[in-house]
């Protein structure tokens, strides 16, 4: 009746202010992704050994084993190698190359990382935090997955890309005994809940960029990510002890995945948003549906 | 009970003249204050039912619940910005350089019994108090309470929501953690931003720059002393006039200009009052049970250098965060100087226009409508399509600045590009309001259009013919006491049609 | 629901008779309702109960409130369905006064004031004239000692940092940083040395050092020497509201501002790319001396931090 014909309208109104909206959105996407993303961009052959008390070497000279009482670094196992190749070459090789150049078989230099050199713990991490194999490489930044390949599987890419160009940093083991849960909280909040958010939660970073959240990442992983820097994160290396790396790696493993929640639901941990909205939709909802039932309606 | 008794205490009563013991402290009380004449004035006053009425009350027992619970706190919280090194019993903390107001805020939530359910309760009661006022300040404005004779009380109450709002920043501050402590930093610069006067502004509240050591003391007592002094002197002011002025009311039966209907203050309003009373407070202590609120031992102590990642200031706060992000980087530097238009205009220009046009509406409204009559009899919202529309515009302009405030957030949500987000937000927080005021305003016009719309709806008789149609019909007319005719406002909820005289073969589904 | 007869005139409280109709209770069963709110009573004494035994044992904060909250809202609701159902259902009328009062009265009061303070002016303006001058010049200076003893004055504070020339950069913990210390692609928060620990360097002299790619890194005019070894520091203060900048990210080669969402190009003098911040952030100029340690040359060249009326 009276009604339908103001229906359409207000729904012609939605739609034309909805186009507004989202067109220039999207073009906005597509020139940020196009002005900053380079994927070339690797910068991480200088990796140094912080700190280090034992030093091992193989018989060829090379170091097979670094580290102090916080974090061993050990190289992944020679036998390995074998079947790393073989895995390299069926998920890894279509776009690094059968070499780990980065320069796939049609020979376009430049457009994937070059992985020689960049150190047994890199490789380990983006493989076995599910990043790596891509199924779309074109993506801005790799987000964690299910992994496909197996930890060991992870390992065996490691092991063989490094026989290539022994380098490190090698494959960590934090010795969580030692560490001191205080002085990780204190270093994270300085260091990393710029991007982690104060709770290790993960969220929108610049661009179609993201931190990732730490909930559910083993200490090791943690380690590799603080000494290797992937993606967007920035690397630390000399600015943060072995030490220091282990305190952090202890408030993560610990305070971060498994809070102190005495107050009851931690609420996701996403602060006042997530507060207001309770605060207000279950706070003041409920109670004015008391008023509503105390009170006469008409 | 046996005969003998039930004489005994007859006897007793009449000793004790017809009201008995009661009966005799109020003599002796009327002796001194003459309090009898206006006690039984008050005792009959009349409430006005609705339900509407009610939404004032969660904002003024949310209150009492902050004045109970932060008198608790006052015994355990130490308001000094001394640095001391942290030894209780949450592990990530020991040993780490914290000030007092840190520490003991970390004590209270450990180690005080009983102190992390009062420091919730107080956190969530102040989500809840400003909420309310929002809500009954929207009840107001949308019925056109504030009209004549009521701008003082609606000027008094839009003072009390920014007194809250203030007041919970403060106290939002005092713990000194990592994340009220950089929402200090940014009210500090915000400060800074002010032409002229500004540095010297900031200087003054903080006692120096940026952190100022008597921030926390100050603080401190503006949020304890000062201002819940002024708010509950205001309260009060409020609830005077709203006894001297006496309630509005909806227009109904037996209700007009000149009388108030409902229920009487003693006992039925006494009742359900405290008990609500009762229901907010219990209802703020298991939302303080089952939902943790602004766990600062996760968020550590605050270091100027430190900083989290989707820091938000509490709700009510979130319009100002919001219109800080979405604001272009205007800026100008001229002449030796410059004003932080980026700043200026959003935090510090905006929201007194937000207030401003509050403060001003019913002087705007008495301008434009030249009435300057006294009313007492609501408007219904429909019934006032401008009003309506203007109010629901600045709703949604004020709500989507909160959603603003959570650009990151949404970001990470739906897993888009956070440039794209805050553009998003920039066109929408002008186009929203712009659809939203057409729209509110032709749903106004098409409920006036549909015939005792908001009116409570009467049940149809659906009947069935000899022929096998169905017919559902109006209840017929009735008059209630007054002899007014019902049928008025009978809202046909079926099928219209002619009431259906020839029922004998039709079979009746309800018969009254 | 519609009853005829719950549309019952609103009647007036005084003079009612015991049996009238609108003194019922609005419940059609009130044993029944009775009932439940005895039920609720019952069940709010033993939470409340309940709360002082578990505060007396200690007992974990969501049991605390759980009793207390539970105990008091099913007395709420008591309370509320026995005002609600059980006692007089009115509706009850009361009159409104009007509250303006006679024509004469206000004249009366008018005149009150106008005609005696007319009165006493009049005669007397010049007594006037030097009291209200006198009072209005007292309540400029009482301003002084509220405002003044407030805080100390911004004067030059605003405008200079601790670093000076040859400041040593340290970390948070005093160590003094070397030019092996960072890989291209890190980030570290330093302070001049001194500084590290006291609130006014964590406040005002935080600097962001961030080792870049020289191969990205575009130098500024006047700024060539200023990042020896791609080492380059920018003020950690946003130009926006002062929050610290300590998000970079790497690829990107941006920092952003964790508060508002400021983006700033690391390898462009961190000019503004996206957000509401007006400003490049401020570059401290570094040099790294014999020992391989890194110094500033000087203090940044203009005020760090967000904007203020004084700032040219």
């Amino acid at each position: 009746m009276g009604l339908t014909s103001p229906l359409i309208k207000r729904a012609a109104l939605f739609s034309v202010a909805g186009l507004f909206v989202l067109a220039p959105g999207a073009l906005f996407v597509g020139a940020a992704h196009a002005a900053n993303y380079n994927p070339t961009e690797t910068s991480r052959r200088d990796a140094g050994t912080p700190n280090s008390t034992i030093v091992i070497k193989n018989k060829a000279g090379t170091v097979i084993e670094y580290g102090n009482k916080y974090i061993l670094y050990n190289a992944p196992p020679s036998k390995l190698d074998n079947l790393g190749k073989a895995l390299f070459m069926e998920n890894c090789a279509s776009c690094h190359g059968t070499q780990a150049d980065g320069i796939p078989a049609n020979g376009t230099v430049g457009a994937y990382p070059d992985l020689v050199g960049l150190g047994p713990a890199t490789v380990d991490f983006w493989v076995v935090s599910g990043r790596m194999p891509s199924a779309n490489p074109r993506v801005v930044e790799a987000s964690r997955r299910q992994p496909r390949l197996t930890p060991n599987q992870a390992l065996a890419i490691a092991a063989w890309v490094n026989s290539l160009a022994p380098s490190i940093p090698l494959i960590p083991t934090p010795n969580l005994a030692n560490a001191n849960v205080s002085d990780g909280a204190a270093l994270f909040a300085l260091n990393c809940a710029s991007c982690h958010t104060i709770e290790g939660d993960g969220d929108a970073l610049a661009a179609s960029t993201f931190s990732p959240s730490l909930r559910n990442i083993p200490a090791y992983q943690v380690v590799e990510a603080i000494r290797t820097g992937p993606a967007n994160m920035p690397r630390f290396t000399g600015n943060l002890s072995d030490q220091q790396v282990l305190d952090v790696t202890k408030y993560v493993t610990t305070e971060i995945q498994h809070p102190n929640n005495p107050g009851g639901f931690g609420l996701g941990g996403l602060g006042p948003v997530a507060e207001g909205f309770v605060g207000l939709l279950l706070g003041v909802g409920v109670l004015v549906l008391v008023c509503y039932w105390i009170g006469e309606r008409e | 009970m046996s005969e003998v008794t039930l004489t005994n205490k007859r006897a007793k009563r009449r000793a004790a003249g017809p009201y008995g013991k009661v009966g005799k402290a109020l003599n002796e009380l009327d002796d001194r204050l003459g309090v009898a004449k206006g006690g039984r004035t008050f005792m009959d006053k009349i409430f006005p039912d609705h339900w509407s009425f009610m939404l004032g009350e969660i904002a003024l027992y949310s209150f009492v619940i902050l004045l109970a619970t932060g008198i608790f706190l006052t015994f355990y919280f130490i308001p000094s910005s001394a640095i001391v090194t942290y030894h209780g019993s949450y592990l990530p903390l020991v040993g780490q350089k914290v000030t007092q107001a840190f520490s003991s805020t970390v004590d209270i939530s450990f180690a005080v019994r009983g102190g992390l359910l009062m420091r919730q309760m107080h956190h969530w009661a102040c989500d809840i108090f400003v909420g309310a006022l929002v809500v009954h300040m929207a009840r107001v404005f949308f019925t056109g309470a504030f009209r004549k004779p009521r701008e003082l009380n609606w000027t008094i109450g839009v003072t009390l929501l920014t007194l809250a709002i203030g007041n919970g920043f403060l106290g939002y501050s005092l713990p000194d953690d990592l994340v009220s402590g950089t929402g200090i930093r940014i009210a500090y610069s915000i400060m800074l931003s002010i032409p002229f006067v500004g540095t010297y502004l900031a200087f003054f509240i903080f006692g120096g720059n940026f952190p100022g050591a008597s921030t926390i003391p100050r603080f401190y007592i503006l949020h304890c002393l000062i201002l819940p002094l002024v708010i509950m002197g205001l309260v009060g002011a409020h609830l005077f006039l709203l006894v001297r002025q006496k309630h509005t009311q909806f227009p109904g039966e037996g209700r007009t200009e000149k009388n108030v209907v409902g229920s009487p203050m003693f006992p039925v309003f006494m009742a359900k009052t405290t008990g609500f009373l009762f229901i907010v407070t219990g209802f703020t202590a298991l939302l303080s049970a089952f939902a943790q609120i602004n766990p600062i031992w996760q968020f550590g102590p605050y270091d100027a250098s430190r900083i989290s990642y989707a820091v938000q200031p509490d709700w009510y706060m979130g319009f100002l965060d919001g219109a800080l992000r979405i604001w272009p980087s205007w800026t100008f530097h001229s002449f030796g100087h410059t004003i932080p238009f980026e700043v200026l205009l959003p935090a510090v220009v905006l929201p007194g226009l937000i207030f401003g046009l509050a403060y001003a509406w019913p002087m705007l409204e008495r301008l434009y409508t030249k009435d300057n009559e006294i009313h007492h009899l609501l408007d219904r919202p429909s019934q006032r399509p401008k009003r309506t529309a203007v109010g629901v515009a600045a709703l949604a302009f004020v709500t989507m600045l909160f959603i603003a405030s959570s650009t990151d957030v949404i970001a990470n949500f739906f897993h888009i590009s956070l440039n794209t987000v805050l553009w998003l937000m920039r066109i929408t927080t002008i186009l929203v309001p712009l659809v939203a005021y057409p729209i509110a305003y032709k749903i106004c016009k098409e409920m006036q259009g549909v015939h005792g719309a908001g009116k409570r709806k009467t049940p149809n008789i659906v009947s069935r013919t000899v022929e096998g149609e169905y017919l559902a019909t109006p209840t017929p007319a009735y008059h209630d006491d007054l002899g007014h005719d019902l049928a008025a406002t009978v809202v046909p909820t079926f099928i219209e049609s002619e009431p259906d005289d020839t029922d004998e073969g039709g079979v009746r589904i309800v018969d009254r | 629901m519609s009853e005829p007869e719950e549309h019952r005139t609103p009647v007036s409280l005084s003079g009612l008779s015991e049996n009238d109709p609108h003194l019922l209770p609005a419940a059609k069963n009130p044993k029944t309702v009775e009932l439940v709110i005895a039920i609720n009573f019952l069940l709010g004494t033993v939470l409340t109960a309940g709360f002082g035994a578990c505060y007396w044992i200690n007992a974990q904060p969501w049991k605390l409130g759980a009793t207390l909250g539970g105990g008091l809202f099913f007395f709420g609701v008591g309370l509320v369905a026995w005002g609600k159902y059980l006692m007089p259902r009115g509706p009850f009328v009361e009159e409104r006064h009007v509250l303006a009062n006679s024509e004469a009265d206000r004249d009366a009061f008018a005149a009150a004031i106008v005609e005696r303070g007319g009165a006493v002016m009049k005669r007397r303006k010049m007594l006037g004239g030097i009291l209200a001058g006198g009072l209005g010049i007292f309540g400029v200076v009482a301003m002084f000692p509220v405002l003044r003893s407030l805080g100390p004055l911004p004067k030059g504070t605003l405008f200079h940092t601790d670093w000076r020339k040859d400041s040593y950069v340290v970390d948070q913990s005093g160590r003094r940083v070397s030019a092996g210390d960072l890989a291209v692609g890190s980030i570290m928060t330093v302070f001049p040395e001194g500084t590290q620990d006291s609130e006014r360097g964590q406040a005002v002299d935080q600097t962001v050092l961030i080792r870049v790619s020289n191969q990205k890194f575009t130098t500024q005019k006047g700024r060539e020497s200023w990042a020896p070894l791609g080492y380059v520091a920018y003020s950690k203060l946003c130009t926006h509201l002062g929050c610290p900048v300590g998000l970079y990210e790497q690829q990107l080669q941006l920092l952003v501002c964790p508060c508002h969402q400021s983006m700033f190009n690391v390898n462009n003098g961190a000019v503004p790319q996206f957000g509401p911040a007006p400003r490049p952030l401020p570059q401290l100029p570094l040099y790294i001396d014999s020992q391989g340690f890194l110094r500033a040359q000087a203090d940044y060249d203009q005020p760090v931090g967000p904007g203020f009326w004084e700032r040219a």
